[in-house]
């Protein structure tokens, strides 16, 4: 999981120009994996063995995969692996610019191992047993509200727990979902996701827990319920749908928009097919996150 | 670092993001004019009205989103320099961002090492 596409990071690193990256980006849906670039990035060759077998590739009538065999750099069972993967766009972007010459498969390489570890967020890495809780409940709740559990629901509740501990902090225990027709809402952020169908999500708790909640995102000591408390929880709903977006874009070519976060108070929070509850307990109070399918 | 003669326009339809900005630009240099927009739409009137030397501007907002409020700003001044501050860094926002002429995209949550060296670039050494 990714918290900045790649575009957007070699911009700001001044790695690439604006012209540079808008040319490799507008290529990006004919552009074609291959398999130097992919065997990179999953860490089973180097760059200079690429470029090795690059070069040996215009001088020898023979597939690239057969050439790095033939070296000892991958095994049969390697290349069809590699064949057989998913590429994430954000290597298509890296690949179209090393193509255009803007750096080399060796500072691809080493872009991406900085990339990685300025940009990406480990899943759920910082406690064994509450990761294990989370995916517990996260299989759970699919089999529970009979929905299929793809790539990309999947990935929406897993970086969910991930933006708590992240922004909030590691010290709350999950406890069960369960699916609901309506949910009663106290106090509450929502926001509209649209991808191929449209789903809602809102956090919901009582007034005291948003402050604790609302002080622990903001890094202040807020001590009465005001506007900085319903800001700090549309932006943290906000900041985590923005991160799943990213995700979504840097991994697969989606295009998903988010309508701006709405407070909803005293009312009742209903979908168009189903709701489901996750309720976490946190010291200072149970925060209710609410996804409407 | 002074920008006394300086005027910042953010805007965020969040009161939270448009203060965390505002401070982060106060730790870094001082005396800075800020006007503060809640909407596309006030940013577009305000730009117009304040000319302001640098602009922070959020994507997702109601009632005119950032990335139309840029396009007419724009096109009202093509020298604007606008700093698209968001959660949502896609690879569709960026492009659109840069096609109409932004000269930054910065993810949220930001670090203020990105604030001080937009700071320092924008309007350091004018």
């Amino acid at each position: 999981m990714y918290t900045q596409f790649l575009g957007n990071y070699l911009l700001q690193k001044g790695i690439v120009t604006k012209e540079q990256l808008f040319n490799a980006m507008s290529r990006l849906p004919q552009t074609h994996i291959k398999l130097g670039t992919i065997a990179i990035h999953e860490g089973l060759m180097t760059a200079n063995e690429v470029d090795e077998c690059l070069y040996v590739q215009t001088r020898e009538d023979k597939r690239f995969g057969e050439i790095a065999v033939e070296r000892g750099y991958l095994s049969d069972e390697q290349v069809n692996q590699l064949l057989a993967m998913q590429t994430p766009e954000f290597l298509l972007l890296g690949q179209n610019l090393v193509e255009d010459g803007v750096f080399s498969y060796e500072e691809l390489e080493r872009i991406m191992f900085d990339y990685r570890s300025e940009a990406e967020l480990y899943d759920l890495s910082l406690d064994v047993e509450n990761q294990e809780a989370v995916e517990a409940i996260i299989s759970k709740f699919f089999l529970m509200a009979e929905i299929p559990p793809n790539e990309l629901n999947i990935m929406y509740l897993e970086l969910m727990f991930n933006s708590l501990i992240r922004f909030i902090g590691e010290d709350f225990t999950p406890l069960t979902p369960m699916v609901i027709e309506e949910f009663p809402v106290t106090f509450g952020v929502s926001q509209n996701i649209f991808s191929d169908h449209e789903f809602e999500t809102h956090i919901d708790c009582d007034r005291e827990t948003a402050i604790a909640f609302a002080s622990r995102y903001a890094k202040e000591d807020f001590n009465e319920f005001n506007e900085y408390i319903v800001a700090s929880m549309e932006d943290f709903l906000n900041l985590h749908n923005g991160l799943f977006i990213v995700n979504v874009s840097n991994q697969l070519s989606k295009d998903i928009s988010l309508s701006p976060p709405e407070v909803i108070e005293d009312g009742i929070l209903s979908g168009p097919n189903k709701c489901v509850d996750f309720p976490v307990e946190y010291p200072f109070g149970t925060v209710h996150l609410l996804v409407c399918f | 670092m002074d920008i006394s003669s300086k005027k910042i326009l953010v805007c965020d339809d969040s009161i939270l993001a448009r203060k965390q900005l505002m401070d982060a630009v106060k730790e870094i240099a001082d005396g800075a004019t800020f006007i503060e927009g809640k909407n596309g739409s006030e940013a577009v009137d305000l730009y117009k009205s304040e000319k302001p030397d640098l602009v922070f501007m959020d994507i997702v907002m109601p009632e005119k989103d950032g990335t139309t409020a840029l396009a007419e700003i724009r096109e009202y001044d093509k020298d604007a320099v606008i700093i698209i501050v968001s959660s949502v860094g896609t690879q569709e926002q960026l492009k659109k961002a840069i096609q109409l002429g932004a000269k930054d995209f910065i993810q949220k949550p930001f670090e203020k090492n990105q604030i001080k060296e937009i700071i320092e670039l924008r309007l350091g050494g004018k």
